[in-house]
This record gives C-alpha cells, sequence and structure tokens, in this order.
C-alpha cells in the first residue's frame, strides 16, 4: 500500500486519514496535556519567576523584580546554608543506607528459606501504612515512657530522649522513614534478583565462591540498574521528606530535624514570605537534579563493563 | 524427611543447617518490621490507657491486650475523623473517576493514533510526572489560591488526576492490543471515541485497574497538599484530620492508632476489589 503513493487518488484519501487522526490526537491529548501545563509546568514557572521577586511579607504591595537577590540573601543566611547542608548530609547517609539494608534483606528472603513468602509480607507490611500512621505509631513508641524505652530499660539501659533531643531527632526521623522505606525497595530489589538467570550462581558455585563472593561479584554488578533505580527514587523521595518531620518534632528541637522541603513551607506559610519561599524550592529542586544527575551518570558509566561480558 | 537426610548426610546436613539459620535470620528481621504494626493494630482495640500501663515491668502483655473492643473505632469515626474519611473517599472517588478517563485518553492517543512527534509527547508527558509533586506543591497552591480553587474539592481533586504512570501503564497495555481489531472496528464505520471506548477500554482490564488504584493511592495518601489547599475543617482530609487529633489529645493514642489503621486497612481493600472486579478481563478472550 506504502508503494503506491504516486498511483492516483489514494493520496488524498490517506491525507485525510491522517489528519483526523491529529485531530482526534490533539483532542484525547488535550485533558493530559492541559493538566500537565496547569498544574505542573506554570507552579514551576511561577516558583522561578516568583524567587526572583520581592515582597513584604503578607504585605498588600505587588512585590517588584530584584534579580538575584532572594538567593545571594539566602545563600548568606547561614541557618540556610546549615538546612541546605543538613538536607545533602541527610541523603547521603540515609539513601546508601536504605538501599543497602533494603538490598541485604532481599538477598537474604531470595535465599534457601523455609516460607520466603510469609517473612517478604512481613517485611512489606511498614509500607503500607500511610506515612501519617507510620508517624505516628513511631512517635508513639519512641516517647520518653515509650516501648522502645521500656526495652531498652528492661535490658539495663537508660531511656532515651528520642524526639527531644538534638543530637538524636535526625536519627529517629531516619528510623521511622527507614522502617517504611526498605520493606518498599526491597520488594523491586527482590525482582531484579530473581531476574538473574540462575547459570549465574551456578558458575560461581563451581568455581567455589563463597556466599560473600557470589555476592560481590555477580549479584551487585547484575543488579545495578535496579539498584541505580532504587537509589534515585529514593533520593527523590527523601529530598521532599515532609510528613514525619511536620508532626514528630516541626523541625527541632534547635532546628536539628529541619529539612529543605519543610523549611520552604515554614518560610512560605509561616513566615508569610512567598517570594523567599520560592527561592528556597527553587534550589531544593535544583540540588535534588543534581543527585539524581549524578546517579543517572552512573547507570550510564556502567554500560561498557556490561557489554563486554 | 529425617530419612532423606541421615541418607545423603554430610552434604545436605551442612546446607540444611545453613538454611535454617537463614531462616530464623529472616524471622528475626520480618519480626523487627513487622512488631510495630502489630502492636499498632493491638493497640487500636485495646483501651487507650492501656498502650503505656502495659509496659513496665516489660512482659507479654506488651502485645496482649487484658480486654478487646472497637469502642476507639466507634469514638473515632463518629467524631471529625468520620466526616474527613467521607470527604477522603468523595475526593478519591471522584479523582479516579476523572482521571482514569483522562489517562485512558491520552494513552490511546500515544499508543494507537499515528501522528507526527508522537514520540515526542509521550516522553514530554512521562518526564513532565517524573519531578516529585511535593516540589511544586507550594508554588502550585498559590495559583490555586489566585483561581479561587482553595477550600474547594475541585481543589483536592485536580492535582491527582494526571498520573505519568498510569498513562505509561494504559499505553503498554494498549499496544498489545491487535491493530486488526480496531482496523475491523473502523471498516465498520466507528469513531476513535468509539474504538476506545467499546474496543480498547473493555479490553483494558488490570491495566485499567492499576491506573485507578494509582491514582487512588496517590490521593488517599495525600497530606500536603491538603494542607495547603484546604483550611476548612469541615473539608479536611482523613490523614490531615488524624495527624491533627494526634497533635492536640496527646493521650487519645488508642483512637490515634484506630485512626492509622482505618488508612492502612482501606487501600488494601481497594486493592482487592479492584482485582477482583477487573481481573477477569483480559486479553486472553484472544483474536480469532
Amino acid at each position: 500500500m506504502r508503494t503506491s503513493r504516486g498511483a492516483g487518488n489514494p493520496p488524498p484519501r490517506r491525507l485525510s486519514r491522517r489528519r483526523k487522526e491529529l485531530a482526534w490526537a490533539v483532542v484525547f491529548l488535550a485533558p493530559a496535556i492541559i493538566a500537565i501545563l496547569t498544574l505542573r509546568i506554570a507552579p514551576s514557572v511561577g516558583a522561578v519567576i516568583s524567587s526572583l521577586h520581592r515582597g513584604f511579607p503578607g504585605g498588600v504591595l505587588e512585590p517588584v523584580f530584584s534579580g538575584f537577590r532572594n538567593y545571594s540573601d539566602l545563600l548568606a543566611n547561614e541557618a540556610f546554608r546549615d538546612t541546605v547542608v543538613r538536607t545533602v548530609v541527610f541523603n547521603l547517609i540515609i539513601n546508601p543506607l536504605q538501599v543497602a539494608i533494603a538490598l541485604m534483606v532481599a538477598v537474604l528472603v531470595t535465599r534457601k528459606i523455609g516460607a520466603p513468602g510469609i517473612w517478604r509480607t512481613l517485611i512489606f507490611i511498614p509500607a503500607t501504612v500511610p506515612i501519617v500512621g507510620s508517624s505516628i505509631v513511631w512517635g508513639v513508641a519512641l516517647r520518653p515512657e515509650g516501648p522502645i524505652n521500656a526495652i531498652i530499660e528492661a535490658f539495663g539501659g537508660s531511656p532515651q530522649p528520642f524526639f527531644t533531643s538534638g543530637d538524636q531527632a535526625l536519627a529517629s526521623i531516619m528510623l521511622v522513614l527507614s522502617w517504611i522505606g526498605i520493606g518498599y525497595w526491597m520488594l523491586f530489589l527482590i525482582s531484579g534478583i530473581q531476574a538473574i538467570p540462575e547459570e549465574y550462581f551456578e558458575a560461581a558455585r563451581l568455581d567455589r565462591a563463597g556466599p560473600i563472593r557470589t555476592f560481590f561479584s555477580i549479584t551487585i554488578p547484575l543488579l545495578k540498574r535496579p539498584l541505580l533505580f532504587v537509589l534515585v527514587a529514593d533520593t527523590v523521595a527523601n529530598f521532599v521528606v515532609f510528613v514525619p518531620i511536620q508532626m514528630l518534632t516541626n523541625g527541632g528541637p534547635q532546628n536539628s530535624t529541619t529539612m529543605q522541603m519543610f523549611n520552604a513551607y515554614r518560610t512560605t506559610y509561616t513566615y508569610g514570605s512567598k517570594n523567599l519561599g520560592a527561592a528556597e524550592v527553587v534550589i531544593l529542586t535544583l540540588i535534588m537534579l543534581v543527585f539524581v544527575a549524578i546517579q543517572f551518570r552512573m547507570l550510564r558509566e556502567d554500560r561498557p563493563t556490561r557489554s563486554r561480558r | 524427611m529425617t530419612a532423606i537426610t541421615t541418607a545423603t548426610r554430610p552434604r545436605r546436613g551442612r546446607s540444611e543447617r545453613r538454611s535454617v539459620a537463614l531462616t530464623i535470620l529472616a524471622v528475626l528481621v520480618a519480626a523487627v518490621f513487622a512488631l510495630p504494626a502489630l502492636w499498632l493494630l493491638i493497640g487500636s482495640v485495646r483501651p487507650s490507657s492501656e498502650i503505656f500501663g502495659s509496659l513496665s515491668p516489660l512482659s507479654w502483655r506488651i502485645l496482649v491486650p487484658s480486654s478487646v473492643s472497637l469502642d476507639n473505632y466507634v469514638t473515632l469515626l463518629t467524631g471529625s475523623f468520620g466526616r474527613a474519611l467521607g470527604v477522603s473517599f468523595l475526593v478519591c472517588a471522584l479523582t479516579v473517576a476523572v482521571g482514569v478517563i483522562v489517562c485512558a485518553l491520552a494513552a490511546y492517543a500515544l499508543a494507537v493514533l499515528q501522528f507526527r512527534g508522537r514520540g515526542a509527547v509521550f516522553a514530554f508527558v512521562v518526564i513532565s510526572f517524573m519531578v516529585p509533586f511535593e516540589a511544586i506543591a507550594i508554588p502550585l497552591s498559590q495559583l490555586f489560591t489566585s483561581w479561587g480553587l482553595t477550600n474547594t474539592i475541585m481543589g483536592l481533586v485536580l492535582p491527582g488526576i494526571g498520573n505519568g504512570l498510569a498513562i505509561f501503564n494504559l499505553r503498554q497495555h494498549f499496544l498489545a492490543v491487535p491493530t486488526s481489531y480496531r482496523e475491523a472496528a473502523t471498516i465498520d464505520g466507528a469513531s476513535e471515541p468509539r474504538v476506545l471506548w467499546s474496543v480498547y477500554w473493555p479490553l483494558g482490564g488490570s491495566a485499567l485497574a492499576n491506573s485507578a488504584l494509582l491514582i487512588f493511592l496517590g490521593q488517599w495518601t495525600a497530606y500536603l497538599w491538603p494542607l495547603l489547599v484546604i483550611s476548612e475543617s469541615r473539608l479536611q482530609v482523613a490523614p490531615v484530620a488524624l495527624s491533627r487529633t494526634f497533635g492536640e489529645h496527646t493521650f487519645d493514642y488508642g483512637q490515634n492508632f484506630a485512626g492509622a489503621v482505618v488508612l492502612s486497612v482501606v487501600p488494601a481493600v481497594m486493592m482487592f476489589i479492584l482485582q477482583r472486579s477487573f481481573g477477569g478481563l483480559s486479553l486472553a478472550t484472544g483474536e480469532k
């Protein structure tokens, strides 16, 4: 049919059909595209524009264009710099930690064990509790007179001020997030491990490789893709972490749990500085994109070694 | 079992012992993750006063209530949380209804219709949904204020209707539908909406159920967005209402736990229902 293009009457008909399809495509795609433009693109552009303006907090005067003043003010502000550093350090710790634990758990439940399905389900359960619920459980469990302290005392320790001390609050938030996250990321890694052909493990066994050697030479290299996917997704989720911080510590004590997302929320709504808050959102997004870009680079660099195999 | 073990003793014995050790390790890991959830579930059916009363000295009482009752649930559901739950259900239902249609239309256009730049549009759609919603929630809420959408159900519903993953899933599913189905329908004079509605939609099956579930879960667990656009308590959704009661009455832990359980159980039930109602239909009906 395609070759008969110059043969006479087919072209006009095909053209009209093409045009009809295009018209329908426009109609069908319109709701989704409008949603993207108004709900995704417009606020992103709006945040950038707003971040370049200044206005009195909660004032009635129109904000005026001020270039990069908001940004230079923020970067000159020690408390803000601390928040940025805290957010980055938090992510540098929690993401590799969660992925590493999720990987170890995934390897464990894919080994020869009894009733693996039951243990996998139990480990996944926390991920099914909405984050508000998880925050409540741990908020109560880690109270001074809560069960975790009861257990610590039963073993002869002294009760810990989990959410009320500047030294422990952030670690406690990490605990809550890990309880939720590890089972979730484990699921992706389990399917990744199961996708590795059994022959690789058999070959390793024939070469008398022990479990640790097999893990580092077979499992990890062949799992790089799911591992990096999980790492990227986990990073994105942890950069915008908000609920447990707002519910459990409100950024304190002594700002020790103030992350950038919570900070932007507080600047915008508690302090009423919309323009400054917008600049904080833009900076947060940029840092997050840098992290994601680095991780994608890691993904790309791994290709040549794979094709050599 | 013992007979087999004794037959091939040296090798099997060792691997079996390792397997037992690993199983024990798996049980311990599973316990670490499941016990807090179990404590939550039990706390929701025991008297509030007992949640801490059972702790010292530490005993098995921590996980065994002296009496079981649904009082916490009753008090919770008849209070403001019950109302918030209703709002949550309404928002989820509306979002799923509109969202699945919007996503199915887009997926159909991106999978079936031939037009120039289709790949670019598809990439644009998927990429624009990859930016985490939280990052744009604050600027978006300011737009919603200027559009007069704060404190409206519409304001809660709108951000949930587009879902990149749902469009992606549906597109993959629609790509697998044999083109001859559409050709046959077109020869019979069916227009594109007709083809989508009477050929692709019925074959959507699990992909439609998955998309509905994705959209539902996104709205059901939403917290930051409702916090930003809703200030009237009569329109507040369940997660925000629950976090408010958690902050205010610090000693109603039983009710807080019951609320967390309700929030967790609803998605599970939803999953079950959607699987049942859509699971039966599939492409297995096949092409002749």
